[in-house]
């Protein structure tokens, strides 16, 4: 069998082990923290403790559990929390497509007497973007353009699936426990997320269009928050504040460019 | 509609809470992980539109991250906003200072925000 491959390129066991121990810090730690209440509301509707896992496992979206549990027990119509949740999940769209093709091997057709080589199959494709939710993005997109692409597969699904198993555990844990938390440590659990989030986005941010985006995504929210109907206001934020990034970006590029070339 | 749901929920019986999760919560939410997959086919990872993907899902990130703590919910609200955002604002600092350690600025950030929960609550 022909090896190109570097002698430093771990096996795919290897990747999955790097990929769990990346996961049992702090990313399961802060997704136990985030899910703990979804536990709490599922109770709260009277649900089995296991749709409130099955939850996590499925819907795997801390924000729109919370919605979804939370507007049964406001009587909410399911159609229109479908609605909602179907709107607040357009954001996986930029998230899905910005770490998906750093995961998947295209397909090589054969050449140079090398066999042609399949690409990597839509199932697993479609595994790998399941598992996309706001930790599995942004500790990926922070550790994948480092590695061999080999890894990269192994590496994610590993700490995927840590992070979820954690999750679920924890959501089920909060089922039974969050009635008994002293306020101030559930304000604590709540606030989990927004810094958690923070500090992985700088630790994240490579290149200038990274930090204006989040330095303009981050300014903009309160103004658009006011403009833009509730529910699409992240979209159109993200989108706006995105946009202006990149073209602030590709000016300074082309800036660059002309001063070399002069 | 709600005829149809009604029936529903009593021809699954025990099972509706399950079928209430995948129906009104997974489905909704997964046709655009999905959909996603046929977007992205033919691009590769150094596809110049992917920068700005990119960068459309951090500024997104970066408003979640906002609105979470401009309109917070439960026991968040209770911690008056100067310490919502001193917190968040201790963290970064934190984050900085360590250099770009995540787990200081998470402890610093948590600190500051149970300390004036605990204060706002007397």
């Amino acid at each position: 069998m022909p090896d190109d491959s570097s002698p430093s390129l771990k096996s795919p066991r290897q990747a999955a082990l790097a990929g769990m121990k990346a996961a049992a810090g702090l990313p399961s730690f802060m997704l136990m923290a985030s899910l703990i209440g979804v536990g709490g509301l599922c109770r709260d509707v009277g649900y089995p403790m296991g749709a409130a896992v099955a939850s996590t496992l499925l819907v795997w979206a801390g924000p729109a559990q919370m919605v979804l549990f939370g507007s049964i027990a406001a009587g909410v119509a399911l159609p229109l929390i479908a609605v909602a949740i179907c709107v607040s999940s357009i954001r996986f769209v930029p998230m899905c497509m910005s770490i998906l093709p750093l995961m998947r091997e295209p397909a090589v057709p054969a050449s140079d007497g090398q066999p042609a080589r399949k690409g990597t199959p839509t199932w697993l494709m479609l595994i790998l973007a399941h598992f996309v939710a706001v930790t599995a993005w942004v500790e990926g997109m922070r550790r994948l353009p480092g590695m061999p692409k080999p890894e990269r597969i192994p590496y994610f699904l590993a700490f995927a699936s840590t992070v979820m198993l954690a999750a679920a555990f924890s959501t089920g844990a909060g089922y039974y426990l969050i009635a008994k938390l002293p306020p101030a440590l559930a304000a604590g659990l709540l606030f989990t997320s927004p810094i958690y989030f923070t500090v992985a986005l700088a630790a994240g941010a490579r290149q200038s269009v990274d930090w204006l985006a989040l330095v303009l995504g981050f300014g903009a929210a309160p103004l658009v928050a006011l403009i833009v109907p509730a529910g699409f206001d992240l979209m159109v934020g993200g989108i706006g504040m995105g946009s202006l990034a990149y073209a602030i970006h590709r000016l300074q590029q082309g800036r660059r460019r002309r001063a070399e070339g002069a | 509609m709600t005829a149809t749901l009604a029936a529903l929920e009593h021809w699954s019986g025990g099972l509706w809470p399950y079928l209430v999760v995948i129906l009104f919560g997974f489905l909704p939410s997964e046709i655009w992980r999905w959909a996603s997959v046929f977007l992205v086919r033919g691009l590769s990872e150094d596809a110049e539109i992917l920068v700005w993907v990119r960068a459309v899902a951090t500024a997104l990130l970066a408003g979640v991250v906002a609105k979470l703590l401009l309109v917070p919910s439960g026991a968040l609200a209770v911690v008056p906003v100067f310490w919502r955002w001193g917190a968040l604002g201790a963290g970064i600092l934190a984050f900085f200072i360590f250099r770009k350690s995540m787990l200081a600025g998470v402890i610093i950030g948590e600190a500051v925000l149970i300390g004036a929960a605990l204060l706002a609550a007397g």
